[in-house]
């Protein structure tokens, strides 16, 4: 339903600067999610979108028209807080039509729309209670509700699952997610679990400390990280950062030389997935440190001639016990430079 | 020896019953206890209002005295055998009907030996305002007095307006100070601050040379607003207190939902600080009402005299004071404050002031 593009939009605090000049396209009916720990700029983006912050520099456009000066409630935008910020003197009922009481809809019309956004999002029956009623769950859909009543060009939704239980977090993951799909509103979706943006989001825009580090899909996100950073905050276990040197056109980490071209003589940085790392009869010797169980896979903790590393291996039995000697073999590694650019990647070699 | 060995260390299971009797009444040793201490430190406060009651209705026929006795002779035996109800008894029917049992006997009791001596003849000033003549001597106002109701208006009149002003421009102040930055905003907090804890009398002069020269002496609106300016700083400091524990987000939220800033506030924040705004209310109220230093001070005609000028000029003004319709004239006076409290500690109780941010 819009475009949203930013050229070069900026936000200084004071001297402090939260989100550093950012380029960004959003499509038409895209979900897209930013991601990025808590102080990254995530929500201050957020909010220059929604129109609650003014950026500093820079052009907001919405289908191409600059909406720098336009104020919030013009924007129509619809925006769903961490909070859910519900109006406790109101109920379900009001809560959802009150964005419809500045627009120019006829009551019957106002009652029928807040009717079916309510039934859409399964609170049809609670729609006479208020806030305080209702479980955290119930908010949040009330919520999702009255952003989406009075039908948003964009939805924003600020960390909307991070208040709720695990279970709850993922039935309504799929919930907005299909709710999005069907009404092709173009969403975006601020929060700083790797899992939910990878699960909802079309297209991930990593941040960290008011810079984008990387824009992409999830599957971009966790093959070709361009960065230390993104390497490092998405994965779960966590991929495996060594530090090595890098000399003579190859790197050595640890015990091990590995091939590489392309490096400056100096330090790097070795990225190695704990999936990339496999256990077997040949490879580097090692020793299973110790082993978490975690149902479906097991993670061992190595120590290896690279250093200590996390191996994920699928399977519900562990095949090996903490103490035993073990051969690994790592499969792909990547080569950050000192900066924390992505260099390339590489194969350490196996052992004869 | 082996006696002694035989009989176990712990005691036997069914003494778990004593034990529980044992818990019971160190319970309730405890709360007979901390009662009596309690209702011992309450007499002194509730004595004086008994006593302004029994005179108010029973004085001038010299047995104003023997009235007090006799109501405490009855009241205070009547209470002490209900709370030892209360704490020996369990709750239930029989309970009840004790305790309405004593209820009758103890208003039998206080109608037979009291009911003799009460008159309403002190409640004389409420339809005859020619209260000077019924007393020893002659009014030193060179006049009548006024109707009570005049000043019972008067008086209501200036708390009111005094209590819309205050509640209007203190909210609107702490939702802005709360909200809002500006430069000098925290030396303006440390303003209200000191303003608060400056002793108002000594501002008594310059503010009677003030409303003198803006000509409101003698007016009840120059008093309304003395003390209308007085009561600010602290009401602000409250309602800025509340304006801070509304989120943010709610603010925004409506106004991403198409709210301009004042329907936001009006529509979404003021319903979340209704209990402060209510608060602020009845203290500026009851300011207004029991308010002596001032209108004795600004205002001079009996047309307005409010109620506690009345008080004192009946007090003052005649020869050999009628200390029963002074006391009539009291428990008039204090009625509608005890009404109001009653009907709002409710809501006066979930008040507090909240977090002071810089």
């Amino acid at each position: 339903m819009a475009v949203i593009e930013l050229n070069g939009v900026t936000k200084r605090w004071g001297d402090v600067v939260a989100v550093e000049p950012t380029d960004l396209r959003i499509e038409n009916g895209e979900f897209v999610a930013i991601l990025g720990p808590s102080g990254c700029g995530k929500s201050t983006t957020l909010f220059m979108l929604a129109g609650i912050y003014a950026p500093s520099a820079g052009q907001i456009r919405f289908d191409g028209a600059v909406v720098n000066e336009v104020e919030a409630r013009d924007r129509n935008v619809g925006i769903v807080f961490q909070s859910y910020a519900l109006y406790p003197n109101m109920t379900a009922r009001a809560n959802i039509h009150f964005p419809l009481r500045f627009k120019s809809v006829r009551p019957e019309e106002a009652a029928r729309r807040v009717e079916a956004m309510a039934a859409l999002v399964q609170v049809g029956e609670l729609l006479d209670r208020r806030p305080s009623e209702m479980s955290g769950g119930q908010q949040q859909r009330v919520a999702l509700a009255r952003a989406l009543v009075k039908e948003p060009g964009l939805l924003l939704l600020d960390e909307p699952l991070s208040n709720l239980d695990a279970s709850l977090r993922l039935t309504m993951r799929g919930e907005i997610r299909r709710l999005q799909r069907r009404l092709g509103v173009t969403t975006i979706l601020v929060t700083h679990d790797q899992i939910e943006a990878t699960t909802m989001a079309d297209r991930i825009i990593c941040m960290s400390k008011g810079r984008i580090e990387q824009i992409g899909t999830a599957d971009a996100l966790y093959h070709h990280p361009d960065s230390v950073f993104v390497a490092g905050f998405i994965g779960s276990p966590p991929i495996n950062l060594i530090s090595g040197d890098a000399a003579n056109g190859g790197l050595r980490v640890g015990e091990v030389g590995l091939p590489f071209v392309g490096a400056a003589p100096g330090k790097v940085t070795l990225g190695i997935r704990p999936e990339a790392v496999r256990l077997g009869e040949a490879g580097h010797a090692a020793r299973i440190g110790d082993l978490e169980p975690h149902g479906r896979e097991t993670i061992y903790h190595l120590d290896t001639p690279f250093g200590p590393l996390r191996a994920l291996e699928a399977g519900a039995v562990a095949r090996f016990r903490v103490g035993d000697q073990v051969k690994i073999d790592v499969e792909r590694a990547l080569v950050f430079d000192a900066g924390g650019r992505r260099l390339g990647d590489t194969i350490p070699p196996r052992p004869a | 020896m082996t006696a002694t060995l035989a009989t176990p260390l712990a005691e036997p299971v069914n003494d778990w019953a004593r034990l529980a009797a044992k818990a019971r009444s160190r319970r309730r040793t405890t709360n007979v206890l901390l009662y009596g201490f309690l209702a011992l430190g309450a007499l002194p406060i509730l004595v004086p209002y008994l006593w302004l009651f029994t005179v108010a209705m029973s004085g001038r026929t010299g047995a104003s005295t023997t009235v007090l006795w006799r109501t405490l002779a009855v009241l205070i035996p009547a209470l002490f055998i209900w709370s030892m109800l209360r704490l020996g008894m369990e709750p239930g029917r029989r309970l009840r009907l004790i305790e309405i049992g004593l209820a009758i006997v103890a208003v039998a009791l206080l109608v037979v030996l009291t009911g003799p001596y009460l008159h309403l003849d002190n409640w004389r000033f409420l339809w005859n305002p020619d209260i000077a003549d019924a007393l020893k001597g002659v009014s030193g106002i060179g006049a009548k007095f006024p109707s009570v109701w005049t000043a019972f208006w008067n008086s209501l009149f200036l708390a009111f307006v005094q209590m819309t002003i205050v509640v209007t421009v203190a909210t609107l102040a702490g939702y802005y100070l709360s909200r809002f930055d500006f430069p000098g905003r925290s030396g303006y907090m440390k303003g209200l601050l000191v303003l608060h804890a400056f002793p108002a009398m000594t501002l008594i002069i310059p503010i009677f040379l003030i409303i003198y020269w803006i000509g409101l002496l003698d007016t009840l609106a120059g008093v309304i607003l003395v003390i209308a300016a007085l009561e600010l700083p602290f009401a602000i400091f409250v309602m800025k207190g509340f304006f801070d524990a509304v989120p943010w987000d709610i603010e925004m939220s409506a106004m991403t939902d198409g709210a301009s800033r004042r329907q936001a506030f009006r529509l979404v924040v003021l319903p979340q600080v209704r209990i402060g705004m209510l608060a602020i209310g009845i203290f500026a109220f009851l300011r207004g009402w029991e308010e002596y230093v001032f209108v004795r001070t600004l205002l001079l005609q009996k047309q307005n005299w409010t109620m506690s000028l009345y008080l004192f000029w009946m007090r003052e003004d005649v020869m050999g004071t009628d200390y029963a319709m002074v006391s009539a004239m009291g428990v008039f006076y204090v009625l509608p404050s005890i009404l109001l409290y009653a009907f709002t500690q409710k809501y006066l109780t979930q008040m507090t002031i909240g977090g002071i941010k810089g």
